[in-house]
């Protein structure tokens, strides 16, 4: 989802632009694939070895937000042939038509996607877009702090944290996980539902430390923060930096989430486009690929492939039953405004 | 000496630019802040008041009001900090003057985000002081320091304090001595010349420097974010985020257009009063 990782940008903007002086010699004949994605989406090597095997280049630029993504290819004529909107924004920009439908004669790999992913509510038939990385938001904590670990949502309401409770920084996650809690859906459109969750989590307020998204991992590594909302795959790479932090998805369910692959209306260089999506569920690529990135890989024939260290890691490799517990969050249309309402009233501090 | 016309031609290439990159998105935000929001997000080219209706929710006001109280305190405290600064660089030598000049402004060389993040680094409860106060014995549980509405304060002050400094400094540099000599040799208190000659001698300064701190943090959001733990929105940060997550671009936008009204007016009472007070003294 949200994710900057802007550290990372630098290195491999440096990557991209030596394969792209690399290439410059043969450019007439060679096709361009123009991709518009997260920071650090891909492994580096994998888009070289792309070029290199079909003779073309790849130009890679980088957005921090769906909507900033949305705000470019609705202005129109942005050239991107490649884009990666999560899950809630492929429905929107199907809504606004902003689009191209796939071939899938062109995806022939697509087939290797885990059946989980071949019927996402945003987009059921797989015609516009395929998933690409995913995860599910669940509670990081330090069992340092943490003494009995986390079973429920009502967990982070627990007077011991008080002050050391994390959140996204995000109303849509928020909200979502207040309405779980409270037995509802995550992407309700009914008013009073809103309501008693929003009561619900103004009494949690006080004991919240901060809400971030961006540098989440940060707190949790430095053991300001003992609990809070995390995403899988960030759990993975704090976990990886602080052995004491683990990672539970509560009994109550929780939303899951993913980053796509799909192709902007008007992409000029769509052919290519499908070709680089089949490469990248071909199992050995993706394994390649995916244990570079270090997020979940939704291709099941790659599984078997994966070592050993990547398939023992529960906060990449998640449970099947957690899976099948977790709720997309589907657009809420002109509800959305009430969201925001609740999340500006939350933020008002009153 | 210059003639007209060619000096009136160097103002064009600055007009163009605040021309094309200023006043057109202004005029494009006002006419959007007339538009509807689509189910999508998208905007809906129809005529309506409802964003401004919407900022009549208390909540928004109360917002509003809480984001003038956070400006005009980091305005009055960068003054209380800023003007001593300035006065003390003011009397140094002009060798030395340079190079604390050239440390008022260094901050200004590093990245923003950067230095918010040093702070978060400095005061977070693993961080430098916690860990020089817990090891020194004086403090037993790490203090809060951080993501509290004194955070965010600190962030502000310090990071518009340059803007005060600069002009104080320079209306100080611009002062007559002479006149100070004079209320000396007439038997003032150094406090009495200082309240009666020098302070309304750089009030110039002072209000320069009061009106781009204010302006600066009344829209301020990325400071109540990192450093405030982005639990407690001003208005700015209201705005952002119906460009992003809220989708509201009209709303948005109404809500910028009623900020810089908002501002406006407050620079013009500002004014007002500062050249009150001078009718006054003049008359006294």
């Amino acid at each position: 989802m949200k994710r900057f990782k802007s550290m990372m940008i630098g290195a491999l903007t440096a990557v991209l632009a030596l394969t792209a002086v690399g290439c410059s010699s043969s450019e007439q004949e060679q096709q361009v694939l123009n991709i518009y994605s997260w920071a650090d989406n891909f492994d580096p090597e994998v888009i070289k070895d792309f070029e290199q095997k079909y003779n073309v280049k790849v130009n890679y630029d980088i957005y921090g937000s769906n909507e900033e993504m949305l705000a470019k290819i609705q202005a129109g004529a942005s050239g991107y042939d490649l884009i990666q909107p999560s899950d809630y924004m492929v429905a929107t920009m199907i809504q606004l038509g902003l689009l191209e439908e796939l071939n899938k004669e062109n995806i022939p790999n697509m087939k290797n996607i885990v059946s989980t992913f071949k019927t996402p509510p945003f987009d059921k038939e797989n015609k516009y877009s395929l998933v690409y990385t995913w995860g599910i938001t669940g509670i990081a904590y330090n069992k340092k702090y943490v003494k009995e670990a986390p079973t429920s949502w009502s967990d982070l309401w627990n007077e011991e944290y008080k002050g050391r409770v994390i959140l996204l920084n995000d109303p849509r996650e928020v909200m979502g996980m207040a309405l779980i809690k409270n037995g509802y859906s995550n992407s309700t459109t009914n008013k009073e539902e809103l309501e008693k969750s929003f009561a619900d989590l103004k009494k949690m307020l006080p004991g919240v430390m901060a809400f971030d998204t961006d540098n989440i991992k940060q707190k949790m590594i430095a053991e300001e923060a003992w609990i809070g909302t995390v995403w899988s795959g960030d759990a993975a790479i704090i976990n990886g930096q602080n052995p004491d932090v683990e990672y539970v998805i509560p009994k109550e369910g929780a939303t899951i989430w993913a980053d796509t692959l799909a192709i902007p209306k008007g992409a000029k260089h769509k052919d290519l486009a499908e070709k680089f999506i089949n490469y990248l569920m071909d199992p050995e690529v993706s394994v390649k690929n995916y244990e570079s990135i270090g997020y979940s890989n939704p291709n099941e024939q790659a599984y078997s492939l994966h070592s050993e260290e990547y398939r023992s890691n529960k906060m990449i490799f998640l449970d099947k039953a957690d899976i099948d517990r977790a709720e997309w969050l589907v657009d809420v249309g002109d509800t959305l405004q009430e969201y925001d309402r609740y999340w500006t009233e939350m933020k008002s501090g009153r | 000496m210059l003639n007209k016309k060619p000096v009136k031609l160097l103002a064009v290439p600055a007009l163009l630019w605040l021309g094309l990159l200023f006043v057109l998105p202004m005029l494009l935000i006002a006419l959007l802040s007339f538009f509807k929001r689509g189910t999508y997000g998208q905007v809906v080219y129809e005529f309506t008041l409802n964003n401004y209706i919407r900022i009549w929710d208390p909540l928004y006001g109360q917002i509003f009001g809480d984001t003038l109280v956070v400006a005009i305190l980091t305005t009055l405290l960068s003054i209380v900090c800023g003007y001593p600064l300035a006065y003390y660089i003011s009397r140094l030598e002009k060798s030395s003057q340079q190079i604390w000049l050239l440390l008022v402004m260094i901050p200004f060389w590093i990245n923003f985000l950067v230095r918010s993040y040093a702070w978060v680094i400095i005061l977070r409860s693993q961080g430098v002081v916690n860990t020089i106060l817990q090891s020194l014995g004086l403090i037993t549980e790490p203090l809060p320091l951080l993501y509290n509405s004194g955070s965010v304060l600190l962030g502000m002050v310090y990071t518009l304090l340059p803007f005060m400094v600069l002009p104080i400094y320079v209306s100080l540099e611009q002062m007559d001595r002479r006149k100070l000599e004079a209320a000396y040799d007439l038997g003032a208190t150094p406090w009495k010349a200082f309240w009666h000659v020098t302070l309304p001698m750089t009030k110039t300064g002072v209000v320069t420097g009061s009106i781009l701190v204010f302006v600066s943090s009344i829209g301020m959001f990325v400071v109540p974010d990192v450093m405030g733990g982005a639990k407690s929105a001003l208005i700015g940060n209201v705005i952002q985020n119906q460009f992003l997550s809220a989708r509201d671009w009209p709303f948005g936008s109404a809500l910028s257009i009623v900020l810089m009204l908002l501002s406006m007016l407050l620079i013009l009472l500002y004014f007002r009063a500062v050249k009150a007070g001078e009718a006054k003294e003049g008359a006294a």
